[in-house]
């Protein structure tokens, strides 16, 4: 019983200081984008002071507002999103279930493609863009960001459309269902949770992307992640108002996963028990 | 009975690269037929059944249904039902959108739809579960869902792929009822694969018994029963399955544990056969060949006896009332009439 209770303890708090671990550094986030300036620097550091909105005035509605970012950035990862989405789910679907040749090294190219290491390609990308014209324009970066959000989410959704029995498939090709229709009515809702999960793994890695975004953007595209470091230069750090823009480039995202909370929960979790998935 | 759903099969191959899963087969279904394909698993019924339903291509041979060439045609082209042994229903539909689903394929309107659909469900009885989903059915709840899916097209041939495996044993046997009478009532034709031959015994009007990718016998479950054509047949028609003895044959008799026993076959001359008795057709009486009861199973109205007899094991069905103990010493003898002969090399009836 005590064993037990000690037990209990000690998984509580190794819970505990990984929970600190993870949510320190959002709330200092938060916390410093509601002070001023002076507030961020005094030391030791001010636990209580009067929180004021004015780095979030400035970042949104100042000189240096980051609203165009925040555009660009949506516009770059729903773009992103979306026609990795299109291209992803149909390409899952035909590895997973259709015999074609070549299949193997298909399945095998799209992962080796994630195995590169992203500093390696990008002066590639980035000459293979100037000499189209692509520097600093949405369809260029969507278009690097293609590279690798599409083997990524293909090779995610892959599995998701195994899980479900061929039997199924057959029954509608049975019923009078063309492969069309049968995808559309009977498999990918099915995998909605699969759809789910990839939706947002796809738009987060599109929305925080940095490396890419700094070498191929520029003045016109130019995503938060890239434009936040403004304010950072070799004078000073405005520390307040870079907590403003992590806390609001963050807010999508937190968005988004709570949204999408109740299918990642169930397409994390397909599989898990024999006919579970097809609950 | 409707005249439609006439099936002919004409020499079909299936092929697995080298592994010919089937060899040649051909049979034909008449219309109204409930026709079974029975076998043990991998004996190429359900590869079978799946070229019949399109849903695999044969290597060579044609598939005819009403006269009609289909061996190139689509699954949904080709106007059959089926129900799969896994049920295969849409999880995420209703039980009312998953027998509608057949009906909106066709483009019926919404009109025709919802008296179908609520018909369909009647006749199975499960009209009450028309808002839930499948995951909220028992199995038995489930197999109704799949066969009232199959059965609101009115298609003109209904496939079953072992319907009843998956239900525990009660259930099975009064779905079997049951599923007789839909038949019936239906007037439809239906192709039942199973490897449980009291299902194809009990269900079937004929029956094709499959072994190693061929047919062994096509007939009527009694005729089969009664004459197996082949050892492979007698050995798995029946349960507990018939006794195949090796012995020798001559002029009339078999010798079986140096006791002669005559048989119906009256030909002159010597042979190595193997004898068939099924245990039911095994009697208690005094001057047969030896025997004493090595087990008893009692089943309650009958019982089943393990003989030995000289080194031989033969089994014996008898009504209850006179079961012998264990270790009793008896004798056996059987009919004439009641004695299987086959032959010992090419292993067909003689």
């Amino acid at each position: 019983m005590i064993a037990r209770r000690i037990r209990l303890i000690a998984v509580l708090a190794i819970t505990l200081v990984f929970l600190l671990a993870w949510v320190f550094p959002i709330v200092w986030s938060v916390l410093n984008s509601l002070k001023t300036d002076s507030d961020v620097l005094a030391y030791p550091p001010k636990l209580f002071f009067t929180p004021t909105l004015e780095p979030y005035r400035d970042v949104l509605f100042g000189s240096a507002s980051i609203l165009p970012n925040l555009i660009s950035s949506f516009i770059i990862s729903i773009g992103t999103t979306v026609i990795t989405m299109l291209m992803a789910v149909p390409a899952a679907y035909a590895l997973a279930r259709l015999r074609f040749r070549g299949k193997k090294f298909a399945g095998f190219y799209v992962l080796a493609t994630q195995m590169l290491p992203p500093v390696g390609i990008i002066i590639p990308y980035f000459l293979i863009l100037r000499n189209i014209g692509w520097i600093d324009t949405y369809q260029g970066i969507i278009l690097i960001y293609l590279s690798f959000s599409l083997p990524f989410a293909i090779w995610l959704l892959v599995s998701y459309f195994e899980d479900i029995p061929f039997e199924m498939e057959e029954a509608a090709y049975l019923d009078g269902a063309s492969r069309m229709k049968t995808l559309w009515r009977i498999i990918i809702p099915q995998v909605r949770g699969g759809i789910a999960v990839t939706v947002v793994f796809v738009f987060l890695n599109a929305w925080n992307e940095f490396l890419f975004a700094v070498v191929l953007s520029g003045n016109t595209v130019r995503p938060v992640t890239v434009a936040m470091f403004n304010f950072i230069s070799v004078e000073q750090t405005l520390w307040a108002k870079l907590a403003a823009v992590s806390v609001l480039a963050m807010l999508p995202v937190v968005i988004l996963g709570i949204v999408a909370q109740k299918n990642i929960v169930k397409g994390l979790t397909v599989g898990a028990v024999k006919g579970g998935g097809r609950r | 009975m409707s005249g439609r759903g006439q099936v002919r099969f004409e020499d079909i191959v299936k092929m697995h690269g080298e592994f010919a899963a089937l060899k040649g087969v051909s049979f034909e279904i008449e219309p109204g037929e409930f026709f079974a394909l029975l076998g043990p698993s991998g004996s190429g019924k359900s590869t079978t059944l799946r070229i019949l339903a399109g849903l695999d291509a044969p290597s060579a041979g044609r598939v005819f249904i009403d006269g009609q060439d289909i061996t190139a045609a689509d699954a949904r082209d080709r106007d059959i039902a089926m129900v799969f042994q896994s049920y295969a229903l849409y999880p995420h539909m209703t039980v009312y959108e998953n027998i509608a689903f057949p009906l909106e394929m066709a483009r019926m309107s919404k009109a025709e739809i919802v008296p179908a659909v609520q018909e369909a469900a009647r006749k199975v009885a499960i009209e009450h579960l028309l808002q839930r989903k499948p995951g909220q059915l028992s199995g038995g709840q489930q197999q109704r869902c799949a066969l009232a899916r199959a059965i609101v097209r009115k298609a003109r041939l209904f496939l079953l792929d072992e319907p009843l495996s998956n239900l525990d044993a009660k259930l099975r046997l009064e779905t079997r009822t049951e599923l007789k009478k839909l038949q019936r009532s239906l007037g439809v034709t239906a192709v039942y694969v199973t490897h449980d031959q009291e299902e194809a015994m009990t269900l079937a009007d004929r029956m094709a018994v499959f072994m190693a990718g061929e047919i062994q016998q096509i007939g009527r479950p009694a005729d089969v029963f009664a004459r197996p054509n082949s050892i492979d047949v007698a050995a798995f028609i029946g349960s507990p399955p018939m006794n195949l003895i090796p012995a020798r044959y001559r002029d009339g008799g078999v010798e079986i544990a140096g006791h002669r026993l005559e048989t119906s076959l009256k030909e002159a001359g010597e042979r190595d056969v193997v004898v068939g008795i099924r245990p039911g057709a095994v009697r208690i009486a005094a001057g047969g060949i030896p025997a004493v009861v090595e087990l008893v199973e009692d089943l309650g109205d009958t019982a089943i006896l393990d003989l030995d007899c000289q080194g031989i094991s033969i089994r014996a069905r008898v009504s209850d009332g006179d079961v012998p103990r264990e270790g009793t010493a008896l004798s056996i003898t059987a009919r004439a009439a009641d004695i299987h002969l086959f032959d010992a090399t090419t292993r067909r009836r003689l």
